[in-house]
């Protein structure tokens, strides 16, 4: 009971760290309409961006996590607008493909400048608080909080300010959107950027708990788009909901089948998922 | 200098692709540099090693060239990425093999790689070190075209598992992801602990996982007093923070490749604080281990860099002592240098002036005595036993 | 050098069938299977047990592959056919990952990490160059085939049909089509070819793992396909063969840059290859050999 208890709140941690990256790629689904398969490679970048701000100039974590939104920001955004966007004439799946080629290209640019070698943040590691049979690590409590804020934010954003309630305009209904006077290209922009500034901090989130090195988004690439995916592309409330239930599913996998099938568990709960919904938890009406 | 030849040498195997004047290549090539090839993991999973291991080829050979070269011939290395990917890696080694013309190929490091390159390094006459540690590769039909530097896994895991009872454990804990040699390693590690009295477990976990926590918990249900870490250095600095994080006090176990120097450097000095690890070692007072601290700059050198800088020692020696540069002759003279007495060396340069002046010569090298049975397996390695201390990997013995 | 170029063509045959695959469920009916490597993986296992394990011969372990390939393909079309292009595209990359874990983790079966090696070849090995020449033929034969195969098939009624639906699904459902059938014979199909070259690739090199089905390879068919033109056999069978042209050129490219480290080198190289296949999708969506189009030609 112990175990299981405690594997539900390793999964709730384990999901936090998903969710914000999940949060990006579906924000950028919900307004691009395409699946960016660079977002691992656009969290290596923001990780990056954060380990040099951290190590390379010694400023403080929060500093380094702004940083690693801003730097993912400008990349992702330089991304859509220096390649990706002429592909849309081809259709969803051509920039699909073209940013699956990008993510390739952003991750070996990183090693190419960082070489391979594993780099961590300087920040000291704490032992677990033990609360009776359960623990939790202080680090993690405060990535915790720190999803929590962000997807706060990001929820603020989306429902109180006008650029965030035209972005969901947009995701909508663009020729609506259009009509009531909405540039869709520049919310595009806004969308990219926010979205690839969230894998940003994901990867960071993900750097602090660990180290980093040029595969550390691509490492977890396959999970954010389970929880995405199991979400509901596009759906933000589905994006943190699928990432909790990701996370979750891939700690138990570990209590009661091997831990080398997490990631199968996780992609037989979404096939599950989608036979009886196809359009995911909290996903809008396909097709 | 160096950089001049190998641009020279991509001039030659251009105008072998254009297929132009093939015969003057050819004829150049036997007066000219003698090429060989690293096909090392420079990209995906292995990345972590590859670029090293083929930086302190480049500059060993630089050394040897500095002191006049092979034969009086100079050495050219050509670097290949293998991707960490069979597939890809196959591709390099026909590219070394029948572009470059290489007569060796050193420092394959994924058993798949060098699983699916050696028969056509075999059947190319293409002499192939490796520092891969699957039982199978040896036992593969290569009529002695392939020597493996890295331990075989059964007597990595005694020793692990004797070095475990030595420091008072008898509840050992293997935690490993799967690789080839999880399942041997383990094997052995239990012979060794059972016969003792002991007992063990194994957990096999996903090393593409970020966060180890609950794997860790199920670990240490079983309360075990030493723990044996069976990963490579990116999914070990995972594991490590996870069990200091759980408050794990037992004993910490894990090869010299994976709690290694980057290792050290990207965790907290109290989190690596005590770790012991095991690498291949040469005996007590041999200098092959400094000569690769001193190339690379650095205080203790990754056991696949101390391996490779032996491939290229042997493979430059066994050159020398059979007065050819082909395949075959690397393969029938490697023993006569390596091993059977003589005069000791430890580097290739020194090597090389005894064997012109037709001395016999014993190589002890950086990663062990270098001594090889019939299959290409090293006869018997000695170990050095590290521990991490304030940050910095210590020597406790060789033995 | 001979043997590398000979090398090299058995390989590129290899990804020729690959690419025809793709061109197939992708270029006809609009379906991105990101799984092709896992496709690849399962015909590959399939023959390599049977023909190393089982002993069988060769011509029994590709047709394994095929049927092997083609049911899996079947699977995964059940449980993703009505699912929205986007999730078929994750859905797909996921199952090329569990292919690889179940490879990797199911030791009794597959051999585990270590692979199965001593794989029995289309050609003896000691044959020299002969070796190469051979299963060049016979892997090129194979190629060919395909190709036959699915030019009929694209002339067909049912290629019609396919390309009808791959247009607009609804037009295509009015009209009478069965989307799901058609879509499913369709994906099965290619997957069955997927398999036949997982097979090949084993019977020449005479070794598989698990190591080998990374997602990297289904991003080189997907620049192969888009280089020679998505929905034309002739033009997937062209684009894989240039694709290892220019795989194995950018080694000597990285050669030229001075100064760079080893692993800076390898970065370029990969660098070079997804900015190609970006480039190819920008410039040339369609292709070097576009797809002849059906209808009346308009003004």
């Amino acid at each position: 009971m112990d175990a299981v208890l405690q594997a539900l709140i390793n999964g709730i941690i384990s999901g936090t760290l998903l969710a914000v990256p999940a949060l990006g790629f579906s924000a950028i689904f919900a307004v691009l309409r395409f699946p960016n398969f660079a977002i691992g490679a656009l969290a290596t970048a923001g990780a990056y961006c954060a380990w040099v701000v951290n190590v390379g100039l010694g400023l403080p974590i929060p500093v380094a996590i702004v940083a690693a939104f801003v730097g993912a920001a400008l990349v992702g955004a330089l991304l859509e607008y220096g390649a990706l966007e002429r592909l849309g004439r081809g259709g969803a799946l051509m920039k699909a493909i073209g940013s699956l080629a990008m993510g390739m290209v952003i991750e070996n640019i990183v090693r190419f400048i960082f070489g391979n070698d594993l780099r961590a943040f300087d920040l000291p590691l704490a032992r677990d608080i033990v609360f009776g049979p359960i623990r939790v690590g202080p680090q993690q409590l405060n990535n915790l909080v720190l999803a929590l804020v962000i997807m706060a934010a990001v929820w603020a954003f989306l429902s109180l300010t006008s650029l965030g309630r035209s972005m969901r305009a947009v995701a909508d209904n663009p020729d609506l959107a259009r009509l009531k006077g909405v540039n869709p290209r520049f919310i595009a922009l806004v969308t990219v950027a926010i979205g690839s500034g969230l894998c940003g901090i994901g990867g960071t989130l993900i750097g602090l708990d660990t180290a980093i090195d040029p595969l550390v988004g691509g490492r977890v690439l396959l999970s954010v788009f389970a929880a995405a995916v199991l979400g509901g592309l596009g759906s933000i409330p589905g994006a943190v909901a699928g990432a909790f239930l990701i996370g979750i599913v891939e700690e138990f996998t570990v209590l009661a089948l091997s831990p080398a099938y997490r990631l199968a568990v996780g992609f037989i709960v979404i096939l599950v998922v989608l036979t009886v919904r196809p359009s995911g938890l909290l996903g809008s009406k396909a097709n | 200098m160096t950089m001049r030849f190998t641009r020279r040498s991509f001039l030659g195997t251009s105008i072998l692709a254009a297929g132009t004047l093939a015969m003057p290549a050819i004829l150049r090539a036997q007066e000219g540099p003698i090429k060989l090839g690293t096909l090392t993991p420079l990209t995906g999973s292995g990345g972590a090693y590859g670029p090293v291991m083929a930086d302190v080829v480049k500059k060993a050979a630089g050394e040897i060239n500095k002191a006049g070269g092979v034969l009086g011939r100079e050495l050219v290395i050509i670097s290949e990425d293998d991707q960490t990917n069979p597939e890809a890696g196959l591709r390099a080694a026909r590219k070394l093999i029948d572009v470059d013309k290489v007569s060796a190929i050193m420092g394959t490091w994924a058993s798949s790689v060098t699983t699916a390159v050696a028969p056509v390094c075999w059947q190319s006459g293409v002499f192939l070190a490796t520092v891969s540690g699957a039982d199978s590769i040896t036992k593969l039909p290569h009529q002695g075209f392939i020597i493996r530097t890295q331990p075989n896994t059964t007597l990595q895991g005694r020793k692990f598992g004797e070095f475990a009872l030595e420091l008072g454990a008898k509840n050992v804990a293997f935690v490993s992801p799967q690789t080839p040699f999880t399942e041997s390693q383990f094997a052995a590690l239990t012979k060794a602990v059972e016969a003792a009295g002991g007992k063990t477990s194994i957990l096999i976990y996903d090393d593409k996982k970020t966060t180890l926590r609950t794997e860790v918990d199920q670990v240490l249900r079983s309360k075990p007093d030493a723990i044996v870490m069976g990963g490579y250095t990116t999914d070990t600095a995972v594991l490590v923070r996870d069990l200091y994080r759980a408050n794990y006090k037992g004993k910490l176990l894990g090869f010299g490749y994976a709690v290694n120097k980057q290792l050290v450097e990207a965790l907290p000095p109290d989190v690596s604080e005590g770790i012991v690890t095991l690498s291949p070692s040469a005996a007590q007072g041999t200098g092959g281990y400094k000569n690769v601290a001193r190339l690379l700059g650095v205080d203790s050198p990754d056991t696949y860099s101390c391996q490779i800088y032996d491939h290229l020692n042997l493979i430059s020696l066994a050159m020398a002592a059979g007065k050819g540069t082909t395949g075959t002759v690397i393969k029938d003279n490697v023993r006569k240098v390596a091993q059977g007495g003589g005069q000791k060396v430890d580097n290739a340069v020194d090597g090389l002036k005894l064997v012109t002046a037709g001395t016999k010569i014993d190589y002890d090298g950086a990663s062990g005595p270098c001594d090889f049975t019939d299959i290409g397996d090293i006869e018997d390695a000695q170990f050095r036993y590290e521990q991490i201390k304030d940050g910095k990997i210590v020597l406790l013995k060789i033995a | 050098m001979l043997t590398y170029i000979l090398f090299a063509l058995v390989i590129g045959s290899v990804y020729a069938l690959l690419a025809q695959s793709l061109m197939l469920s992708w270029g006809l009916a609009g379906l991105v299977n990101l799984g092709l490597a896992g496709f690849f993986a399962v015909g590959a296992y399939a023959s390599a047990m049977l023909t190393t394990w089982g002993h069988a011969p060769i011509p029994l372990g590709v047709a394994a592959a095929m049927l092997a390939g083609g049911l899996v393909g079947l699977v995964v079309c059940f449980s993703t056919l009505r699912l929205r292009d986007d999730y078929l595209a994750i859905v797909t990359l996921g199952f090329a990952e569990i292919v690889r874990l179940v490879a990797s983790n199911e030791v009794w079966l597959t051999g585990g990490t270590d692979g199965i090696s001593g794989i029995p070849v289309l050609v003896p090995r000691d044959a020299g160059i002969w070796f190469h020449a051979g299963s060049l033929a016979i892997i090129a034969a194979a190629v060919a085939a395909v190709y036959l195969l699915l030019r009929r098939l694209l002339r067909s009624p049912w290629g019609r049909s396919l390309r009808a639906i791959r247009e607009d699904q609804t037009v295509a459902s009015v009209a009478g089509k069965s989307i799901v059938r058609f879509k499913a014979q369709a994906f099965s199909l290619a997957a069955a070819i997927a398999g036949v070259a997982g097979a090949f690739y084993g019977h020449y090199t005479s070794y598989v793992a698990p190591d080998l089905f990374q997602p990297l390879i289904t991003i080189y068919i997907f620049l192969a396909v888009t280089a020679g033109g998505n929905a034309r056999p002739a033009g997937a069978v062209i684009g894989a063969y240039l694709l290892v042209a220019f795989l194995e050129a950018t080694r000597f490219i990285a050669e030229l840059a001075p100064g760079v480290s080893a692993v800076q080198a390898a970065s370029l190289r990969e660098i070079v290859v997804g900015l190609g296949l970006v480039l190819v999708l920008s410039f040339r969506p369609d292709g070097l050999l576009p797809e002849r189009s059906q209808k009346a030609p308009a003004l």
